[in-house]
């Protein structure tokens, strides 16, 4: 817990989704490389930090991860406001999670800002046998709906580096654009910072699952 | 870090002394009059204050031993602290020594005070405050809760007709089988039973997660406006585990004898359904008084946070000022711990010791939580005002508490309740 550790930029992301999708996992899994099949369920929200590296630049993600469970939206969605990205998660293993996903994007559009990153995650891919999501279909759903794409497994560790890589370095991307455009050397998003985020269509890409 | 708080803080040198709960009977000791009390430069008490809190405690006829911790205040010591939380550990009292607990003078009044045909609440709320021995906790929980009626003629039949209906609802909801239920609430509560207290044997027998999912459910269905809200399923668990013990001591007297999980697959359906039925209707008393931190936005849990908030900043203002110079809400830390009543911070055994008392307290789930909740992040102020805003939530998030005895716990509530002493019902004291 060593202290001012510094950093090019400071990104706000949001992890939501169902109950019980491993939204806490794939958090420790990224932030601590650890999983705890026995964790306890998420009140209100918790919080964690990783700083990666992007084109020699320090990135350091504030990673807020927030209860599944409806009754704690109301104060979930509070975390939502100056959060440049969202991991939008769900359970390759479990259908209805993946049927929710559209009313997550709904809490994403009412609570978030118009132009936050948004990455639908299905995870627990290590559940092969259990797949009741195809990846197509999920990958054709996100390309729909202007979301990155991906499936991870926090239990194995696949993919979970990556995604959050992607997304970091998606705003990234976006964020030094607007940076050139407007001459300005440092864009702390967050407060405020206009993010451009290009149409749905150019913009989708698929990180592939790993079944 | 941590041992930098704690160090501090041993510094603190102030016991709890009588079990007065009656507000009016304070009897705080200091070990020093102005003691550092481990708290902050600002707001400490004033000396005349503590003068008449340390009067107080002399008259008080259990103010015998004044510098030293009452008899209970000690009985979790490192021995049990080492031991699994549960499935092994037995409660508050397994590492007293026998020899003790022979002329334990406090264990002498509770058996007294149970055996008594007209039970005196006063005084079995003033003596559950240092604690409850382990014997005796089931008997007097359900008292303190009000389930158990004090007069000892009507109970036995209170009892039976309690838990008969509480069968029959059972039955009732059950009988259609699992299609019949909510499905999205059936759902959530069997999703988060497996994880409930994890770490535990006891709570991971299937037997008794079966039985779990039954009172969350038969709770949940009627209690719409809030229903079950994940955190309900923590506060469950001091009860079940309180009401199953006497039936899960292995061999041993009935003090030092330890859990034994294997025994619950031999436990007759009538014994796990009156834990189960006792359990239920304690967690409904429980949940009557705070129901208003489940509804829909937890209005309870925003009010007492901003509560608590307002508490820190009389008693603590460099670490107030410290918190708001960092941007930390206490929303981000304090949910959790008026969600689930601290629960997450520290071990079940220490809940169960801090019920002990919350049930001797008026309002103690609710006012009193509060208190414990301020003394409780106050214990790392000097810790807090070094960090930055992410490393004060990553700490408490996660505060030192592993190591922690019921000496700690003890100390806490001691803490918790000369703050209630000092500043409930005198919103300008000390501003």
């Amino acid at each position: 817990m060593s202290g001012n550790d510094e950093y090019d930029y400071l990104f706000k992301i949001v992890l939501i989704g169902d109950s019980g999708v491993g939204k806490s996992n794939l958090l420790s899994r990224f932030t601590r490389n650890e999983f705890n099949l026995e964790s306890k369920s998420t009140i209100g929200v918790e919080f964690a930090t990783r700083s990666i590296q992007v084109d020699a630049k320090t990135i350091k993600a504030q990673i807020w991860d927030t209860a599944g469970q409806e009754r704690y939206r109301a104060i979930t969605s509070a975390y939502y406001r100056g959060a440049v990205g969202a991991l939008l998660v769900y359970d390759i293993a479990k259908h209805p999670t993946y049927e929710n996903v559209t009313r997550w994007l709904k809490e994403l559009r009412d609570h978030a800002d118009s132009n936050i990153v948004i990455m639908l995650v299905g995870n627990k891919s290590d559940l092969r046998h259990l797949r009741a999501v195809p990846t197509d279909e999920a990958k054709q759903f996100a390309t729909e709906n202007g979301l990155f794409f991906i499936e991870t497994s926090a239990l194995d560790s696949s993919n979970v580096e990556q995604s959050f890589q992607l997304i970091l370095t998606e705003i990234y991307r976006i964020v030094s654009n607007k940076a050139i455009e407007s001459s300005q050397d440092n864009v702390l998003p967050g407060a405020g910072a206009q993010i451009i985020v290009p149409s749905a269509d150019d913009h989708t890409k698929s990180a592939g699952g790993c079944c | 870090m941590s041992s930098n708080s704690r160090q501090a803080h041993s510094t603190s040198g102030f016991w709890r002394r009588s079990p007065a709960y009656v507000p009016s009977k304070i009897d705080i000791i200091y070990s020093g009059v102005g003691a550092q009390v481990g708290k902050p430069d600002s707001g400490r008490p004033s000396s005349s204050t503590l003068a008449q809190a340390a009067a107080a405690a002399v008259e008080s006829t259990d103010a015998a031993l004044p510098l030293a911790p009452p008899p209970v205040a000690g009985s979790e010591d490192e021995t049990s602290q080492q031991q699994e939380e549960l499935g092994t550990a037995n409660g508050i009292d397994t590492a007293l020594n026998p020899g003790v607990i022979a002329a334990d003078p406090h264990e002498q009044k509770f058996h007294a005070l149970l055996s008594a045909s007209n039970v005196d609440i006063e005084q079995l709320q003033k003596q559950s405050w240092k604690g409850i021995p382990s014997k005796h906790r089931s008997t007097a929980w359900c008292l303190l809760m009000g389930y158990f009626p004090l007069n000892a003629g009507r109970r036995e039949l209170t009892i039976q007709r309690k838990r008969k209906e509480y069968d029959d609802w059972v039955r009732q909801t059950f009988s259609r089988g699992e299609e019949a239920l909510d499905r999205t609430l059936w759902h959530q509560i069997c999703i988060d039973v497996p994880r409930t207290t994890p770490g535990s044997a006891l709570f991971q027998n299937e037997r008794i997660q079966r039985s779990l999912e039954r009172v969350l459910y038969c709770w949940a269905v009627r209690h719409p406006a809030s229903g079950y809200v994940q955190g309900i399923n923590d506060l469950l668990t001091p009860f079940y585990y309180v009401f199953i013990e006497p039936h899960l001591l292995g061999t041993g007297d009935q003090e030092t004898a330890a859990v034994d999980v294997g025994l619950v697959s031999g436990l007759a359906d009538k014994d796990i359904g009156a834990v189960e039925a006792d359990s239920f209707w304690c967690l409904t008393k429980l949940l009557d008084g705070i129901q208003d931190n489940y509804t829909h936005a937890q209005p309870g849990i925003q009010r007492q946070i901003i509560k608590m908030k307002e508490l820190v900043a009389r008693i603590d203002g460099p670490l107030a000022a410290h918190m708001d110079s960092e941007g930390v809400e206490y929303i981000q830390f304090a949910f959790r711990w008026i969600n689930c009543l601290l629960m997450r911070e520290v071990r079940l055994s220490s809940t169960i010791r801090m019920w002990d008392t919350y049930l001797a307290e008026a309002d103690g789930f609710s006012t009193f939580h509060i208190y414990v909740c301020a003394a409780f992040l106050l214990k790392w102020s000097k810790t807090i005002q070094q960090l930055d805003f992410q490393q004060t939530l990553l700490f408490l998030q996660k505060p030192p508490t592993e190591s922690w005895t019921g000496k700690d716990i003890e100390l806490l509530l001691s803490e918790a309740y000369m703050y209630k002493c000092l500043y409930h019902n005198s919103p300008k004291h000390y501003q």
